[in-house]
């Protein structure tokens, strides 16, 4: 015992900080993944709401950015994003665009182009289909 | 200054660049071939990666000390090092990058500088650390180096170095998010505790200061506490370091980090683990 008591004796101060910030990182760590593994359900899907951001003019017309949220636990991989622009007494306007990965609780931005102003126009922009990850 | 025209240190300093070129090429091939990286260096936040190849230039300037291409004893010689090594990096980038036709005359010259910055990153890393691979025995003995890097401070030290270069290695492909998303929470805490255990084996068994057995006096606990602990710790850090360079952390909750961190830390922690193998 002596001897081991000598040994903690020499333990530089620096060991005990670089031990002691160790030791809180893999705690904090490891709560966050015990809390989700706990209380994550199982095979919960993906389930996305897409907000519109704003309108902007592009080259060929117009884009409008839009951020797709997901509010499960989920991953939704190549997330499919349709636009449909109504105006009146005019053919709808459909532009879709693909979203790599939306993570669970996270977020991802794209944007839609169409050709006409859709400012002023009727414009839905909903989520068609994922791929699970 | 009688050393700027002596012959054979001019030839010995010339020896050490070919040989710190050829490991530039050898620890940058794997980046230099993997799609992401092409076009990473102008998808990546540019304040962001001017702070990463600034933190790469402090880490070259410190791995300088612990075994660079050529014995050094000043800190002024550390950071002519660390340039030679940023320079040789990015003309080993550059030539591999034309040589596979990926960088051309009618890319926009922002557009290539950000592909030969963001690649120099590896490469340079490895003209770094080529002395102590290519060549059979320095200009210092072995002893010297290994009293310089036997300081606790220095061990982790290079623990990060391992870390954020395999982490660096393998953070830019898409691989790390999906296999994160396709792990379940359990898989993330499994891994952890697998990361953990490989770390200490490595530690205890290998022994950092590449020694046969663990430092004198210390038992297992207390290497676990002292130097696995921390070194994990640190393999995590590197591994948020890199994801957040690279954008990756921006639009996840804490969970998906955690999730990605336990995912990256395993490469990281080998890395920690067989830094004072490699470098």
């Amino acid at each position: 015992m002596a001897d081991r008591s000598a040994a903690l004796d020499r333990t530089p101060l620096l060991e005990w900080i670089a031990a002691g910030l160790g030791l809180l990182l893999l705690a904090g760590l490891l709560f966050v993944l015990g809390r989700e593994a706990l209380t994550a359900g199982p095979d919960q899907p993906p389930s996305i709401t897409i907000r519109q951001q704003g309108v902007k003019a592009a080259v060929n017309g117009y884009v409008v950015t839009f951020e797709a949220i997901n509010s499960a636990g989920g991953t939704a991989a190549a997330l499919q994003v349709e636009g449909m622009l109504a105006r009146p007494g005019h053919e709808p306007e459909r532009s879709v665009a693909t979203i790599d990965y939306v993570p669970g609780h996270g977020r991802a931005e794209g944007g839609l182009f169409f050709a006409h102003d859709p400012r002023g126009a009727m414009l839905t922009i909903r989520p068609t289909g994922y791929q699970s990850p | 200054m009688t050393a700027l025209w002596d012959s054979d240190a001019n030839w010995g300093y010339a020896r050490g660049v070919a040989r710190a070129l050829a490991g530039a090429v050898l620890f940058g091939l794997p980046l230099l071939m993997t799609m992401e990286m092409w076009s990473l260096g102008m998808n990546v936040e540019p304040r962001r990666l001017a702070l990463f190849l600034l933190a790469n230039f402090l880490l070259l300037v410190i791995l300088s000390r612990f075994g660079g291409f050529e014995p050094t004893s000043s800190v002024t010689e550390d950071i002519l090092d660390a340039l030679a090594a940023y320079a040789i990096g990015m003309v080993a980038s550059t030539a591999v990058l034309f040589l596979l036709a990926l960088a051309n005359t009618s890319i926009p010259p922002d557009e290539m500088l950000g592909m030969i910055a963001i690649q120099s990153i590896p490469t340079s890393f490895g003209a770094m650390i080529t002395r102590k691979q290519f060549s059979a025995g320095g200009g210092e003995s072995e002893e010297d180096q290994e009293a310089r890097t036997a300081g606790y401070a220095g061990q982790l030290f290079l623990m990060m170095a391992g870390a954020l270069f395999l982490a660096f290695n393998i953070a830019p492909t898409e691989e790390v998010l999906l296999i994160a998303f396709k792990m379940t929470p359990w898989h993330s805490l499994a891994l952890a505790g697998v990361s953990l255990f490989v770390l200490h084996a490595l530690v205890f068994n290998v022994g950092l200061t590449g020694q046969e057995a663990a430092p004198e006096g210390y038992g297992a606990g207390r290497v676990f506490l002292i130097f696995t602990v921390p070194g994990y710790a640190i393999a995590i850090l590197m591994s948020l370091y890199v994801l957040w360079t690279f954008g990756r952390l921006d639009h996840g909750d804490l969970a998906s980090v955690a999730e990605s961190a336990a995912v990256l830390g395993f490469p990281a922690s080998i890395g920690a683990a067989i830094a004072r193998l490699v470098v």
